[in-house]
């Protein structure tokens, strides 16, 4: 599951959301459902704490790629 | 002669019916340089159209402006279409503009319809060709000149509002004749890379500034890039060939930046909701199920589970009284019966029984003493016979017959006279 991309993970949440909110899931499933969506939400808020600041790069013809900052001339 | 002298406002309606009869004059192309621009408050504008040389006054009228696709400003090459007339009062003349276009673009606009019209027939512009714009993206891909307010405008909301994703510049010139070229390529090099979203784009100018994004070659590659791009050509107002075959078009580069990536904000308390809302569901999911078994335990047999051994022994009581009661009951029926056999009187009192037999056997005796013929025969009375038959009357009787004669003690034969 750490392997799941942010976008994923916030997918697979809302769908275990809209599952519980909706279905009739036995309770025993709703719980693995539960636990499951703990996780992912501990995935998504670990991703978005985790910012650093956006890494702009640019990459040259030649395929080299180097910081860029475009303030500086 | 007085007469032969022409006043002022004559000569002047004169030369100016002169001009009006000249065909070309009426209906003339001129180009120049925009100077002196000036709106008055009625609307109209005058200016000065002039090249190198020379100069002449010119007036464009409110009602003719509406059909301007730009502002006009001082310095700008335009091709105007109109007339020249004499304006009377002031004696002289001037261009009267029913239309002003920039210059150098009439061709350009051609062309860029034909293309336009061209790709859209072709299917370049289908709506179900556009890709997805991802919504997490973790790589942006910018196709725009290294230098310039673009690029800084796009890195700059990015990190504001997504903080996460990586952003590779591919530098190109965006104007010129070799910009096109390498917009081109540098679409293809991008394609090398893992990118999410693909922003090809500058900043604003004039339309030959943006005229690449309008080329035929840089439209194809924005079709076939399997990259999501999204384009983001000059202003607001801008419209290129680019916008029309990307798979989103942004007003601008900072607009295209914000729909590249989403607002930080925005995904935290999305986060935020959707774990309060499972938190929720899961609690509720939870006190319904207690309620469920608070139900059942409600139920007196869990309450109190020695009732189910009360409940069976109360029916097991029942039974051994319903057994005690037909038990007795058949006792007591059986023992009625043999009271009533025992209270016959043969059995009570035998004695009384065959005293009666014998009084009665008596009486019989009695009786049948007193039909006994014998005894009749000692009270003097005799029994006549004849062959052992029994006479009891005359006419039986005949002379010559012999006759018994039963008396008590004894039989007598006679003989009838």
């Amino acid at each position: 599951m750490q392997d799941l991309s942010f976008e994923e993970s916030l997918e697979q949440l809302e769908d275990i959301v809209n599952k519980l909110e909706t279905g009739d899931v036995p309770l025993d499933d709703a719980i693995d459902e539960f636990t499951k969506a703990m996780q992912l939400v501990k995935i998504c808020n670990a991703k978005l704490n985790n910012a650093e600041e956006a890494i702009a790069k640019i990459v040259q013809d030649n395929g080299e790629i180097e910081d860029f900052n475009p303030n500086m001339k | 002669m007085e007469d032969d002298y022409l006043t002022v406002s004559q000569a002047n309606a004169y030369i100016n019916r002169m001009l009006k009869q000249d065909v070309n004059l009426q209906n003339i192309y001129i180009r120049g340089e925009i100077s002196n621009y000036k709106t008055y408050p009625s609307g109209h504008s005058y200016f000065t159209l002039k090249d190198e040389k020379s100069q002449i006054p010119a007036v464009m009228f409110k009602g003719r402006k509406y059909g301007l696709k730009f502002r006009p400003e001082n310095g700008m090459k335009v091709i105007i279409k109109g007339k020249i007339e004499v304006y009377e009062r002031d004696g002289k003349y001037q261009l009267y503009a029913n239309s002003m276009t920039e210059d150098g673009i009439g061709d350009l606009h051609v062309a860029f319809e034909q293309l336009k019209k061209k790709l859209d027939e072709e299917g370049l512009f289908d709506e179900a060709h556009k890709k997805e714009i991802p919504k997490y993206p973790q790589v942006i891909g910018v196709i725009t000149a290294r230098t310039g307010a673009a690029i800084r405008d796009i890195i700059t909301t990015i990190q504001r509002r997504y903080p996460y994703c990586e952003i590779l510049v591919f530098s190109t010139l965006v104007q010129g004749d070799m910009a096109a070229h390498q917009i081109v390529r540098q679409i293809r090099h991008a394609q090398q890379y893992d990118i999410d979203t693909l922003i090809v784009g500058r900043g604003g100018g004039s339309i030959e500034d943006l005229w690449p994004f309008n080329e035929e070659s840089v439209a194809r590659e924005i079709y076939a890039c399997e990259i999501p791009v999204i384009s983001a050509v000059g202003h607001e107002i801008d419209y290129t060939i680019s916008d029309f075959v990307a798979d989103k078009r942004a007003p601008t580069p900072t607009g295209a930046a914000m729909l590249a990536v989403p607002d930080i904000n925005e995904v935290k308390y999305k986060v935020n909701q959707l774990n309060e809302r499972i938190n929720k569901s899961i609690k509720d999911k939870l006190i319904q199920n207690k309620e469920k078994i608070d139900n059942i335990s409600q139920k007196q047999i869990f309450k109190n589970p020695e009732s189910i051994y009360e409940i069976k022994e109360m029916q097991l009581d029942n039974l051994i009284g319903k057994l005690n009661v037909a038990s007795k009951n058949i006792i007591s029926e059986n023992r009625n019966k043999l009271i009533k056999i025992e209270s016959r009187s043969v059995l009570r009192k035998p004695e009384e029984v065959t005293k009666g037999k014998r009084e009665q056997f008596l009486r019989n005796v009695d009786k049948l003493k007193i039909l006994d013929p014998l005894l009749t025969l000692k009270r003097g009375y005799s029994i006549v016979k004849i062959d052992d038959k029994v006479i009891s009357s005359v006419k039986d009787v005949k002379s010559g017959d012999e006759l018994d004669i039963k008396f008590d003690d004894g039989t007598i034969n006679t003989k009838v006279i």
